[in-house]
């Protein structure tokens, strides 16, 4: 999946993919860190929007 | 190619007469020059109405899903692989079919013939590796090898995989070193510039959804862009509408693509819609070592886990 | 909505980490507000449209977690 989107040009770090046991919280929490800091760094999704107006 | 024509039309002839099979389906004649239709024969005194060229771009795999009794289909080594892929998927029945296999030459790019003229095209014929085209202003001989279609350029299998017998001797396959070298050079690119080239390509869309007919692993008794609750993809030509619509399009044939060219083939704008799919089937043989259509055994790679499967995804 | 306030799409399946986030929920841990929680009674109901119409409906980004 990231790969095709990743070549159509959309950033490889919008797509996330993570395995975590119901009994990780922390490793919960430290993902949901890493996500959100790389997607912060990427700003927002401009290309792959739908403009409704 | 006369010889195979005639082989052709023997063997449905004979098949028919037989009671072997219900139909035939075949190419026949085009109403324009070099043009092909696809046919179903039902009768012995139509098999005349059968032919084999270097137009013949569809894929015929498209139509043997849809019958009961036993059919035969003239099959070209693409065709034929998505038979295979068909059998695997379920979608018909080894015994059901029977396959008059054609070594290929390659397709002709019709859009590329049409554009060394500036007039219509009135005549169109073939001698092995030459073509003749004429038109009212002029008559062009062109070497066929110049004028392939882009996936028959790029094409290892040529010769088909499965058949019951075959309408000529088998040929030569080619051995390239890099089977994708227009995916590569679209790797080179930076983001935005990724992102431009497939915004043009696709900027000429108008979903008529040709390039979903033509293809025939598109057999979903509803395709996800008639849906409408819930309504993944808008019907109109919003841009981010039409690029989700290829996306996904392309996401459904992962694995599963012969690299036919039906697609570019009956795209009435001329878009190459083959370059979304490509690009899954470099990263399905890097990845699973898989080309889809080769073998009736093995499960396809995403129908299948394997402990060995690239993971490193996951975080 | 602020200008720099991102959205992440978040497919949780229900046994692993719907139940790891209950369970940070829980156990009061502080994590990042920028993620919108979908559950997903499995992974396996995951389907690329899912994402493809997150980001189209104007997510920042996606996220599925088993």
């Amino acid at each position: 999946m990231g790969n095709l989107l990743e070549h159509m040009g959309i950033e490889r770090d919008r797509v996330h993919f993570s395995w975590i046991s119901s009994a990780e919280a922390t490793k919960f929490v430290d993902v949901v860190k890493e996500i959100s800091d790389k997607v912060k760094g990427l700003g927002l999704n401009k290309k792959f929007v739908k403009d409704y107006n | 190619m006369n010889t195979c024509i005639k082989k052709i039309r023997e063997l449905s002839a004979d098949l028919l007469e037989k009671g072997e099979v219900e139909k035939v389906i075949g190419f026949a004649k085009g109403t324009i020059p070099m043009a092909t239709s696809p046919i179903a024969i039902q009768k012995k005194q139509d098999v005349n109405k059968l032919v084999f060229n270097s137009t013949c771009g569809l894929n015929l795999a498209n139509y043997v899903s849809k019958g009961k009794g036993k059919i035969a289909v003239v099959t070209k080594g693409c065709d034929d692989r998505n038979i295979v892929t068909h059998i695997v998927e379920n979608q018909i029945q080894r015994d059901q079919i029977y396959i008059i296999g054609v070594p290929c030459t390659g397709m002709v790019d019709k859009p590329k013939i049409a554009a060394l003229f500036e007039d219509e095209i009135l005549e169109f014929s073939e001698d092995n590796d030459t073509l003749t085209v004429s038109s009212l202003l002029k008559t062009q001989t062109l070497k066929k090898q110049d004028y392939l279609k882009g996936n028959c350029f790029y094409c290892t299998h040529k010769n088909p995989v499965l058949y019951d017998v075959l309408a000529a001797d088998l040929v030569e396959e080619q051995k390239l070193d890099n089977l994708f070298p227009d995916v590569d050079q679209i790797e080179t690119l930076d983001e935005d510039a990724k992102w431009n080239h497939f915004e043009n390509l696709t900027k000429n869309c108008i979903r008529c959804y040709a390039c979903r007919n033509a293809c025939p692993l598109c057999y979903c008794p509803t395709c996800f862009v008639d849906e409408s609750d819930p309504q993944w993809v808008g019907k109109g030509q919003d841009k981010t509408d039409v690029n989700t619509f290829h996306f996904l399009r392309a996401f459904h044939c992962a694995g599963r693509c012969t690299d036919c060219g039906a697609c570019v083939e009956a795209c009435p704008m001329g878009i190459n819609v083959r370059d979304f799919t490509r690009k899954l089937n470099k990263d399905v043989l890097q990845l699973f070592g898989w080309e889809a259509g080769l073998d009736m055994i093995k499960r396809p790679p995403l129908d299948t886990y394997r402990p060995e499967d690239p993971d490193d995804f996951i975080k | 909505m602020s200008e720099n306030k991102i959205k992440i799409t978040s497919f949780l399946c229900n046994w692993c980490s719907y139940g790891a986030a209950d369970l940070a929920g829980v156990s009061r841990m502080q994590y990042p507000a920028d993620i919108r929680v979908i559950r997903i009674p499995c992974t396996g109901r995951m389907s690329p449209k899912f994402i493809l119409s997150a980001l189209r409906e104007g997510a920042d980004a996606v996220w599925v977690s088993g």
